[in-house]
């Protein structure tokens, strides 16, 4: 694949990416407010969160301020997202291979983080990167695709020979799986063969700034770097935007446990849900198109 | 069978059953349960009911759907079906869960992290139709063939192959009801996929745009209720004379007040009891009569309206009954004018008003509310009561309810009380928000049609009954009397039905009954003892 082709691929790829990634986030974010729907524990709770209690275990919880704790939330996420805890807790076996899949997917962002600065700096100027920070890119990629490649085996392999994994395993899961694990690989083999390394990626990087295409990419790196784009462009529109999922079954479901204040904002929006008509087609529901929630939901109590 | 289902097979055509509960399967059970001798068989289903009833899932028929009478009706059930299933992802239709659902059926990543966690899966001895995952996957498989865009193009792609016919829609029917939507599933799950929602979305589903559901939750139940005014069918006289009853019982008994305040307006706290309580275990209301006048609390129960019965089975299937239900509830305190509603023992009492009706409680409609585990922990560290914790020195332990427990995180209130009344109390293993259900919830301790109740107690009760003779371990024989704490009347109906199924007092001495009990049997003030060992 020849540079320009390669950056081309880029620019849509990445476009793909950026503008369905916003989309499905917004997508979610703007789902209306629910009913309450917590479960305990809720880390917020600060010390009553060890043991999974809540404010309402207080006397007449509302006459008492809320004892909050951020460090509590920050805490349980933090192990959450670099300990996969939940897993660790509760599904041991899998965890094994999840856990560097996902050490290892955080390792390749991070170096991809860098190259983009890397390369944003490059385009403004930067002579390129030392012999030690080379070497760090190059270490660092190389734990990554590690991690990753056995992390993502794993998790193909247990997917297909475990049972209760295999019935409810579709031919899209196996296909995410297999394509990161292809990622992992490429990668591996880019860091392992191609001797300027830290270079050409930084090179990548920079063309994305300054629109000039990488010259003499090496076919492993092109490869590693098309399965990325792929990869990208790809991810919104998987399960495997369950990291942005997560923050919404965690804080606007499982941890969401606000009360309602009359004339507050959330008063107002369920207000307006509560205006839209209804057409759910059972007699006792007694809709019609035209009344709305609160007309069917008062009927039984209309004097 | 087991190992070979597929998530498709639902729909596979048959008069055979998707599966079967296997007896030798099951969870084991410590000595003397560790045998099926001397146990009541499960209830023969006769051919004509078979006939009659769909009954193609598990050999168990809880909801006794009749068959249809022609393909064409089949057809019709099944168009209804899609249609309802499209609702449910629409924000005017299903505003109140939308978002829960959404996340739950689009990331579930299927690492089955969630079925360990599942008392019935494991107490079936992992049945796969009853894997938490294996109703949600149906559901997930139909939402991408039948809702999503080019969902049927698609398929071969994205794995779409449950087919929507009949017997699917008939099977996902019984099988939204083999989950107690306890949400232990949810507690675990690592991206917080909640398998007990998918269960409740397809419940309402049925309900709200088919108009099925089990008619202990709908016609005997929210039908019933706001007809009557409880799901009991005691009107407001009937509960009237019951309580007199037992004020008058209760009073003779104790040598304490026990009378019972009605429709005082202004009183501090509007206490709601979960009527079946009034009629199946009338020592309870007793109980908390005498507890809150020997506090000097300004109480009153509500005659009104449905103001007497906290029950809301609208929160199982029926979003609709739900809000009517809390709706009334919240008006009864208001015409009052009450400081509070303070809940009875009785758990989805508790999480149907405190927390899933609380943000349709708007305006004019706001009302405090509040757990009577708050109240009588107040009440019972307040010193106006002396106890003699002496009274209640026999093994004690305590059964949490998943919705006041892990649902709304009250667990240590009851817990203080217990270690402060009870000298022999112990916990079960797990408890607090890691508990196990005790096979009753979502409204299957009232629940009792066909074979349903063997399925119940044998199979969705079989962890909970194991938990509580674990808690005993260490004097198991029926010499020493023990008492299962289980502050919740749906809780408390099923472990009367397993208790009495395995005659657990005559073999293990064990009986059950709610919180309220052991505070009054702990009251210095009160002659003789207030816990009958008896089953009832």
């Amino acid at each position: 694949m020849s540079g320009s082709t390669l950056l081309a691929l880029s620019y849509g790829l990445l476009a793909v990416f950026f503008f369905s990634f916003v989309f499905r986030s917004v997508r979610l974010a703007r789902l209306p407010i629910h009913l309450r729907w917590e479960l305990a524990p809720i880390p917020r709770d600060g010390k009553r969160a060890g043991y999974g209690g809540s404010y309402l275990e207080e006397y007449e919880w509302w006459k008492k301020p809320r004892e909050e704790s951020l460090v509590s939330e920050m805490a349980y996420m933090l192990k959450e997202i670099f300990f996969l805890k939940a897993l660790w807790e509760h599904n041991r076996r899998l965890w094994w291979f999840s856990f560097p899949f996902h050490i290892g997917l955080y390792v390749l962002t991070a170096v991809a983080g860098l190259f983009f600065i890397g390369g944003a700096a490059a385009a403004l100027g930067w002579p390129g990167p030392g012999f030690g920070l080379s070497v760090l890119l190059r270490v660092l990629s190389a734990v990554g695709c590690v991690l990753g490649a056995v992390g993502a085996a794993g998790l193909l392999v247990s997917r297909l020979l475990s049972g209760k994994l295999r019935i409810v395993t579709t031919p899209v899961a196996v296909f995410n799986l297999a394509l990161l694990l292809a990622v992992f690989v490429t990668g591996g083999l880019a860091v392992l063969s191609v001797p300027d390394y830290a270079g050409y990626g930084l090179g990548y990087a920079r063309g994305l700034f300054t629109a000039r295409p990488l010259v003499g990419v090496p076919g492993v790196y092109g490869a590693h770097l098309v399965l990325v784009l792929l990869f990208l462009a790809y991810l919104p529109f998987s399960q495997m935007m369950h990291f942005v999922a997560k923050y919404f079954t965690y804080h606007q479901v499982r941890w969401d446990d606000r009360p309602l204040e009359v004339g507050g904002r959330m008063e107002r929006e369920v207000l307006d849900l509560l205006s839209q008509p209804v057409t759910w087609a059972a007699p006792h529901v007694g809709a019609d198109g035209r009344r709305n929630w609160v007309d069917v939901a008062t009927e039984e109590i209309e004097e | 069978m087991k190992k070979k289902l597929r998530v498709r097979d639902i729909s596979r055509l048959g008069s055979t059953d998707l599966t079967e509960v296997d007896p030798d399967a099951l969870l084991p059970l410590p000595p003397p349960y560790d045998t099926t001798d001397g146990l009541p068989a499960w209830k023969e289903l006769k051919p004509e009911a078979r006939e009659r009833m769909v009954c193609d899932l598990d050999g168990v028929v809880a909801l006794s759907l009749p068959k249809p009478e022609s393909e064409e009706e089949e057809r019709k059930y099944v168009d209804q079906f899609v249609s309802g299933l499209q609702k449910l992802f629409t924000r005017e239709n299903n505003w109140t869960f939308l978002q829960p659902l959404t996340l739950a059926l689009e990331y579930c990543v299927g690492c089955q992290t969630c079925s360990d966690a599942c008392h019935i899966f494991k107490a079936s001895g992992e049945n796969e139709v009853y894997r938490p995952t294996y109703r949600s996957e149906v559901w997930r498989r139909l939402v991408k063939k039948y809702v999503k865009p080019g969902g049927r193009l698609l398929a071969p792609l994205t794995g779409a192959d449950v087919d929507l016919n009949w017997t699917a829609v008939s099977r996902l029917y019984e099988l939204a009801y083999r989950c107690n939507l306890c949400r232990r599933c949810a507690q675990v799950c690592p991206i917080g996929i909640d398998n007990g929602l998918i269960a409740h979305e397809m419940r309402k589903l049925f309900s709200q745009e088919l108009g099925w559901a089990p008619r202990e939750l709908h016609e005997k139940g929210t039908v019933l209720q706001l007809e009557v005014g409880s799901s009991t069918g005691m009107n407001q006289v009937l509960v009237k004379d019951n309580i007199d009853f037992i004020d008058e019982d209760i009073e003779e008994e104790t040598g304490l007040d026990a009378h019972t305040p009605w429709d005082q307006e202004g009183a501090d706290v509007l206490l709601i009891h979960n009527a079946g309580e009034i009629l199946a275990w009338p020592e309870n209301p007793g109980a908390f009569a005498i507890i809150l006048n020997a506090a000097g609390i300004n109480w009153t129960l509500a005659s009104e309206d449905i103001g007497y019965d906290g029950v809301n089975y609208g929160l199982f299937y029926d979003d609709v009954q739900l809000a009517r239900v809390a709706l009334r509830h919240a008006r009864t305190a208001k015409k009052l004018k009450v400081g509070k509603i303070v809940m009875g023992e009785c758990g989805h009492q508790h999480k149907a008003l405190m927390t899933v009706a609380d943000r349709i409680l708007t305006g004019d409609m706001r009302v405090r509310r509040e757990s009577c585990m708050t109240l009588l922990e107040e009440i019972v560290f307040s010193g106006k009561i002396k106890f003699d914790p002496s009274k209640n020195d026999f093994p004690v332990t305590l059964h949490d309810p998943c919705n006041i427990v892990r649902n709304l995180g009250i667990v240590e209130p009851q817990r203080r009380i217990l270690r402060y009344l009870c000298p022999q109390f112990r916990e079960m293993t797990p408890h607090g928000v890691d508990n196990y259900c005790c096979g009753g919830g979502s409204g299957f301790a009232v629940m009792s049609g066909n074979n349903f109740t063997d399925w119940r107690v044998s199979v969705a009760g079989r962890m909970k009954f194991k938990q509580i003779l674990d808690a005993f371990a260490d004097q198991p024989g029926p010499d020493v009397r023990k008492y299962v704490c289980a502050p919740c009347s749906n809780c408390k109906g099923q472990i009367r039905d397993i208790l009495q199924y395995y005659g657990a007092l005559e073999k293990s001495g064990i009986t059950y009954g709610g919180l309220a009990e052991l505070i009054v049997n702990a009251m210095v003030d009160v002659k003789g003892p207030f816990i009958k060992w008896e089953m009832h």
